[in-house]
């Protein structure tokens, strides 16, 4: 990567924070704001978006003009980043319809796929193994409520 | 004397049969994190909050401490045998403690870690129990007035003294308090930010938020890097040091508890601040500087006790004042919280048996992680020896299984999802995410109080000055802002925290 004139981690810091800032404004509008003596819900809200805002800014500014500072972001892997989060994603969505011990399996493997390392031939028993343990620590001993088969 | 009836009363909780289990399942916990590279107390302690509801709130809060004072034993062994600190604050045994287990003397390194952790652990127990009443005293003085400005300074400190930009730390702060703030507002009833989500109505979960930001951010990060563990492999013996080792450890020992118990009760002086200054004073007071970083045993036993002493006078502000001086005690406020106790100044008054029962059972745990790690030492080098590609889907499952359980609910889990995603983004981008879970943790509180000062003096600002400790306490938190403007502190700092960052 060519040496950059932008310290990208404070740009992308900075924008951020003014997205989140300028979200929290619009998503309380609607609140009373009140007055110091009287605070409505909307008060203390719109008192930190506007701080956050003011330090949102003061970084996209400080990533777009300190030149030479700028330390460069590593670059992002793919696979680690979406196996991962997929892994989340899908325990979310199986583990109430189709119960722990098969949301566990799923999740296990599909996390494995963030590295390259990874066999089928461990893995897979490994998902058993550790779905099992995790319907007996969790169901039988700790009575969590969620199913174990599928519904 | 007050101070031994409570130390009794502490005693007798926490050697009641049910406690002792727990502390014991608390230390096993903790040093098995912290052996293992790659996953720390922090998530390990949110991962098991959901589960510590069916328990007494004392024995909740012995097993939570546990797992964090564990921590830092087990992150020790690890630094010692692969020269991969377990957690952050072992970076520095890394450096002497490696080199004599390359020298043969694992087995010396290890006992003296120990030893330095017990004996830290065992004064700052001490430490804890002195100053806890005195401070009790004057926070039973506090008005909503000065409890907001102590909010302010712990917020504050917690931020100029951790690691990271303190411009990116305020960020953090700020954003969560935000976050601090979302559900139904409880003085008007309005729903805030909450999209219209039905689970959003409580407020946002933080133990979603913490395994997300902690836990996974840091393993989708750990992965992308190349792993490579070599373990020291040589048979671990001599574990009973001998006469001359101890009687060259133990002067640093006592320096680096006295050091440690004083950083540990500052704010954001955690876990990494102790061990560094304890090896810089030894390094400077050692008559053969040159020694350091080939094997020194004070290196080792300085930076131990500095580390474990520190991890446990940090929860002095919170048994005391209700104010977590980090990520973990913010955690530990919110174990409180689920247990229906409301953490403040009135803590210790309210729930002596409580305060009392956890600090007695550090000293209870500090001797059960003596007795325990020594003996057991092959199997935790055994547990390094399991594969990170194995390890970490086990730990995404598990967060995704203590997340769901927390409240039963699925949005939770979409919850840590994205916070996972936020949290990989603020490693890249440099940010240091714990100040955001003090500001989740105090916000309401700091609204709560906020609002009820500004009621008292008929929305006056100056009352926070007027009153002689909110002044005192603001004028802390100026001098601490003010300080960070100077440049010459601003480059010490940065020299002090560099190797830590």
């Amino acid at each position: 990567m060519a040496p950059s004139r932008i310290d990208w981690r404070d740009l992308l810091l900075g924008l951020f924070l003014v997205g989140v800032a300028t979200g929290t404004l619009f998503a309380t509008r609607n609140l009373a704001v009140g007055h110091a003596a009287d605070m409505g819900p909307g008060y203390m809200p719109r008192v930190i978006a506007l701080a956050l805002l003011g330090f949102g800014l003061f970084f996209c500014a400080r990533g777009a003009w300190r030149a030479g500072a700028a330390q460069a972001i590593e670059p992002v892997l793919a696979r680690p980043l979406l196996a991962v989060l997929g892994a989340v994603g899908i325990f979310a969505l199986t583990a109430e319809k189709l119960g722990l011990a098969i949301a566990s399996v799923v999740t296990v493997v599909l996390a494995s796929f963030a590295t390259r390392e990874g066999r089928v031939l461990e893995t897979v028993p490994f998902a058993l193994v550790l779905s099992g343990a995790a319907v007996l620590l969790f169901i039988k001993v700790l009575a969590l409520p969620v199913p174990v088969w599928p519904r | 004397m007050e101070l031994f009836d409570n130390l009794l009363l502490g005693l007798s909780t926490a050697l009641e049969l049910n406690n002792l289990g727990l502390c014991l399942i608390g230390v096993l916990i903790g040093t098995a994190i912290g052996v293992l590279p790659g996953i720390g107390p922090i998530p390990t302690v949110a991962l098991l909050l959901p589960f510590t509801f069916g328990l007494n709130p004392a024995g909740a809060m012995i097993m939570l401490a546990g797992i964090f004072y564990g921590a830092q034993y087990g992150g020790s062994t690890t630094a010692i045998l692969v020269n991969v600190p377990g957690e952050t604050s072992s970076v520095v045994t890394c450096i002497d403690g490696h080199e004599m287990a390359k020298q043969g003397k694992a087995g010396t390194a290890l006992a003296i870690a120990a030893i330095a952790s017990f004996f830290a652990g065992t004064l700052a127990t001490v430490v804890i129990a002195l100053l806890s009443v005195p401070l009790s005293v004057l926070a039973l003085k506090f008005t909503a007035v000065e409890y907001f400005s102590l909010l302010v300074l712990g917020l504050i400190a917690a931020v100029v003294l951790a690691h990271g930009s303190v411009a990116k730390s305020l960020a953090m702060v700020l954003l969560g308090l935000l976050l601090g703030l979302v559900g139904i507002d409880v003085s008007s009833g309005a729903a805030r930010m909450t999209f219209g989500i039905a689970e959003l109505s409580d407020g946002l979960d933080f133990v979603p938020i913490a395994m997300g930001l902690f836990g996974l951010g840091e393993i989708i990060a750990n992965l992308e890097r190349p792993t490579e563990r070599r373990v020291v492999s040589q048979k671990v013996r001599d574990l009973i040091p001998s006469r001359a080792d101890l009687r060259a450890a133990f002067p640093a020992m006592l320096r680096g508890t006295a050091l440690g118990s004083v950083l540990g009760v500052l704010p954001g002086g955690g876990a990494a601040l102790p061990p560094f200054s304890s090896y810089a004073l030894e390094k400077k007071l050692a008559k053969d500087p040159s020694r350091f970083g080939k094997g020194a045993i004070e290196g080792v036993a300085g930076p131990e006790a500095a580390n474990n002493a520190g991890a446990q006078t940090s929860f002095i502000p919170l048994l005391t004042l209700g104010i977590p001086a980090n990520a973990l005690m913010a955690l530990m406020i919110g174990a409180l919280m689920m247990q229906g106790i409301q953490p403040g100044p009135q803590i210790m008054t309210e729930q002596p048996k409580l305060v009392w029962g956890v600090i007695a059972s550090m000293w209870v745990g500090n001797l059960m992680l003596l007795v325990i790690n020594l003996p057991l030492i092959g199997l935790w080098v055994s547990m390094l020896k399991i594969p990170y590609r194995l390890l970490f889907p086990a730990i995404v499952l598990f967060c995704c299984i203590g997340t769901y359980g927390i409240a039963n609910s699925l949005f939770n889990v979409w919850l840590m999802l994205g916070c996972a995603g936020i949290g990989y983004f603020f490693i890249k981008i440099g940010v240091e995410p714990a100040p955001l879970l003090l500001g989740l943790v105090l916000g309401p509180q700091l609204e709560e109080n906020f609002r009820r000062a500004m009621l008292l003096s008929d929305g006056n600002f100056s009352v926070f000055l007027s009153r002689p400790i909110s002044a005192v306490l603001l004028a802390v938190v100026a001098v601490l802002l003010l300080a960070m403007l100077s440049p010459t502190i601003l480059r010490n700092r940065r020299a002090a925290l560099a190797d830590s960052a």
